[in-house]
């Protein structure tokens, strides 16, 4: 607790009468990469802007560096925000943008001038200082977004889906720059995402939220391997989970008897640990993709459908082929309900 | 975002400033005693009905809607084709066309009819009713040539094209594929014209004459000599057709569209 | 399909010709008059007409009016303008229709109504003798404040319209982006929304002080013949004085500021694009 440098706690937020985010309590440590991650209507986006002050709380507190900045105006509290659109200011160049923080407080010129063009240098822009953002291309303007906030030297630095617009390349560049810098700044970063692969890649914590409830914290092979609940399982793309009825596995198209018995009340597979070949349950081949190292399969069976991948080297089954399957107690993982 | 008290202030108070003189309008003339005052002492409605009781207002009632109504309809008939024109052919000296047409909005209405008054009505000697339907045409057709133009803008020419080579000859293309489709724009044309005519003061005030008056010209005359709650009881009536109009047509047409 | 430029212009003559002959030509006519004294030629005209102080005052009052309804219509309009583009749907609507409202009712009527407010017996004049403020009503009517104040009503909802239009088109989260980046609501103002809707302000700034230069209806009602603007101006010297060499000049004056206001318009709306 002493050590949070971000603090969130019993935190309400509430779009007029209808709440949002119910007494949310969160600790982020000092030089902290941690990920908001959710499908749409979560409230990761919500916390994100009360944080930064764009959204006032309706109760509780949040602190920063030991300071409560539930009251303060989203001027005055040093945070950076790199928004999802960027919101770059079309009508000056791209270093009056990101010496606009400075200028509004009305530094010396030659501290602003060599502030700037550092924040520029970190991140690649410095030849392109004279440019308009509309002369740039969106990698560029992403870059620029995030140096106009570095500059300011914010004690955290929020960020809204930084990975979501761009095309895979520069995905993995955003990627490997936003690391690269936490680790050369150790600034705290809290990001925003849905996308659960770009949470487990970049976080060194992720928050998995839900309705506005935190449904699971940890590192991401924590969420990664052992979910918790049955739907931080789905969003981790387990695929197949099902509800446990006494010795049968069941869901809304039927059930499936088996030789085991769970103490949870979901079981869930990932499509790695399905059986396919050998087994003794009876499916039908949906559809058969090649990915690569393995093969994935949408199997028709009894309980609905359900996903395996199979290594390369296995025998292939082709479409409305017949097989033989299993869902192992081994490979199975309780989950809890939500 | 959430709206806070600063907002409802600052919109409260410029929307009393801009509203709350006609509604005090309304309410004066409600006034159940014999002098223009608010808060108005007593309620009734007899200043309101005094209103239709006035001989000369039926007379410039009726005139006023006759130039709405046909001097709009007139403005259409040319307005129309020459937005048509404007808009698909690439006509020598169109912009200098724009402009002529659009001149009437520029030109301070006063002017307007004092020119029309000394050069067209007298050395022509044409009647008062002519010269007014005359100026009301032409101080509509600005505003019927800009809204079916923008209509016609986002209509596109394939359409046409398509209509042709199915067989339509270019009147026909243009009756049974454009003028559907702009339909929308032509009402909010003829609407805007409507209202812009009917509430038209400086351009008649120089072309009325004795006993042919628009509506706001007799009621101009009319507050001069009266000083009771009709006049305020006249205004609001005039008010209320006005936003009925408009406010059936954004109802039924989305009439803001096209403006 | 439209290269035949004949019959296009056959379809626009009607109107060119209907405009020129019924409008053109009058008021060309007309505004000719201004260039003729005593049969000939000339400026005098002009000289005379600035040479006498009521002209002067007359005319400079109107540009001063026009210049202070245009900054005072600004300023309120960037207040609600701001206000509106922050309110959700329903409201952002209803609030806006409110506002475009005024503009459908006859100037008569709305300027007809501060008659009721200002009067010897209207509300201002009630609240100050109730107030104790005065011992008598005070004269509202017929003074520069009322004119002012009947012109503002009339149009501020031009400005505001064309400051929403602006507002609307800003580019997503740049006031959230420049407030957390340490700006105050001012420095959001002056850094950040008057540099990118400063076209907006130009063109309700042009709408409303042409549209105040050029008024007759309000200036008429309120401020009679103690307050005299251009175009009031106008209307006594053609049926009071028969002066219409002065009447041909006031219109000459009053085209000229409204044409170069247009031609301003035009060429902001153009750059847009």
């Amino acid at each position: 607790m002493s050590d949070a440098f971000v603090s969130l706690s019993d935190l309400t937020l509430a779009y007029g009468e209808s709440i949002a985010v119910p007494n949310l309590n969160l600790d982020i440590r000092q030089g902290e990469l941690i990920a908001l991650l959710g499908p749409s209507g979560c409230g990761k986006t919500t916390t994100m802007r009360a944080i930064a002050g764009l959204m006032p709380a309706k109760s509780g507190t949040i602190t920063i560096d030991g300071r409560d900045v539930t009251r303060v105006p989203a001027n005055k509290r040093g945070i950076g925000l790199v928004f999802q659109s960027y919101a770059l200011f079309p009508h000056l160049s791209a270093f009056e943008n990101a010496a606009f923080g400075l200028r509004l407080q009305r530094r010396p010129e030659a501290e602003i001038r060599s502030r700037t063009q550092a924040a520029l240098e970190i991140v690649g822009l410095a030849h392109l200082a004279a440019r308009k953002p509309s002369e740039m291309s969106g990698g560029q303007q992403q870059r620029l977004a995030l140096a106009r906030s570095l500059v300011m030297e914010p004690k955290v630095l929020l960020l809204d889906e930084p990975l979501s617009n761009l095309d895979a390349r520069l995905r993995l560049e955003m990627r490997t720059e936003l690391q690269r810098l936490q680790r050369e700044t150790g600034i705290t970063m809290v990001f925003v995402t849905h996308d659960q692969s770009e949470a487990l890649a970049l976080a060194d914590r992720v928050v998995l939220m839900r309705d506005g409830v935190i449904e699971q914290i940890g590192p991401p092979d924590a969420l990664y391997n052992t979910p918790v609940t049955a739907f931080a399982a789905d969003f981790m793309g387990f695929e197949n989970i099902f509800a446990v009825e006494g010795t049968s596995l069941s869901s809304e198209q039927g059930a499936l008897a088996v030789s085991y018995s769970a103490d949870a009340p979901y079981l869930g597979w990932r499509p790695g640990a399905v059986r396919l070949g050998s087994g003794s349950h009876e499916a039908r081949v949906r559809s058969v993709a090649f990915a690569g190292g393995h093969r994935e399969y949408v199997l028709d069976t009894q309980i609905g459908p359900v996903r395996a991948d199979v290594d390369i080297a296995a025998p292939v089954f082709s479409v409305d082929e017949a097989v033989m399957f299993d869902l192992p107690q081994e490979t199975a993982h309780p989950l809890k309900a939500s | 975002m959430t709206a806070r008290w600063p907002t409802w202030l600052i919109l409260g108070l410029t929307l009393t400033f801009l509203i709350g003189p006609f509604l005090i309008i309304i309410f004066a003339g409600l006034s159940a005693g014999n002098s223009l005052a608010f808060p108005p002492q007593g309620l009734s409605l007899k200043w309101y009905l005094k209103v239709f009781t006035i001989e000369s207002f039926h007379a410039s009632f009726a005139l006023s809607m006759f130039l709405a109504v046909f001097g709009t309809l007139a403005a259409l008939v040319i307005g129309i084709p020459a937005a048509y024109a404007l808009n698909r052919y690439d006509i020598p000296g169109a912009e200098t066309i724009k402009t002529a047409v659009a001149a009437p909005i520029i030109v301070p209405g006063i002017i307007v009819g004092l020119a029309l008054l000394r050069y067209l009505v007298v050395p022509l000697d044409v009647t008062i009713t002519m010269a007014l339907f005359v100026a009301h045409t032409a101080l509509v057709l600005p505003y019927a040539v800009r809204v079916v133009s923008s209509s016609l803008q986002n209509l596109r020419v394939d359409m046409e094209e398509a209509a042709i080579l199915l067989g339509c000859t270019r009147l026909q293309a243009f009756t049974k594929v454009v003028l559907p489709n702009i339909r929308g724009g032509v009402l909010a044309a003829f609407i805007l014209g409507f209202v812009t005519s009917f509430n038209e003061v400086p351009v008649s005030l120089f072309l009325s004459g004795p006993g042919v008056r628009t509506m706001p010209i007799d009621m101009l005359s009319y507050m001069e000599i009266t000083y009771d709650p009709s006049v305020a009881a006249l205004s609001a009536l005039l008010a209320f057709m006005c936003v009925a109009i408009v406010f059936t047509a954004e109802k039924f047409l989305g009439f803001s569209r096209y403006v | 399909m439209f290269e035949n430029r004949r019959e296009g212009l056959a379809l626009a003559l009607p109107a060119a010709t209907f405009t020129l002959l019924v409008f053109l030509v009058p008021v060309a006519i007309f505004l000719s008059e201004a260039f003729r004294f005593e049969g000939s030629w000339s400026l005098q005209g002009y000289v005379q007409f600035f040479s006498e102080p009521l002209n002067q005052s007359v005319f400079f009052r109107t540009l001063r009016l026009g210049a202070l309804v245009a900054f005072t219509s600004a300023i309120i309009g960037y207040a609600a303008a701001f206000c509106i583009v922050n309110l959700d749907g329903k409201a952002r609507g209803q609030i806006f229709g409110l506002v475009v409202l005024p503009l459908m009712i006859s100037p008569v009527a709305r300027t007809y109504a501060w008659i009721v407010i200002l009067g010897r017996t209207g509300i201002v004049n009630d609240t100050i003798v109730w107030l104790g403020l005065s011992d008598t009503p005070i004269r509202l009517l017929f003074t520069e404040t009322a004119v002012f104040l009947g012109l503002l009503q009339l149009f501020l909802p031009l400005m505001i319209i064309s400051l929403v239009s602006a507002m609307e088109n800003l580019p997503r989260d740049v006031i959230p982006a420049a407030r957390v980046l340490g700006a105050n609501w001012f420095q959001v103002f002056t850094r950040i929304i008057l540099p990118l809707t400063k076209e907006g302000l130009v063109m309700g700034g042009t709408l409303v002080f042409t549209g105040a230069l050029t008024a007759y209806i309000t200036p008429a009602i309120l401020g009679g013949s103690k307050v005299l603007m251009l175009e009031t101006l106008l209307y006594q010297k053609v049926n009071v004085s028969n002066d219409f060499v002065s009447a041909s000049v006031i219109a000459m004056i009053l085209i000229v500021m409204s044409f170069s206001a247009n031609l301003l318009l035009k060429r902001i709306a153009t750059a847009r694009r």
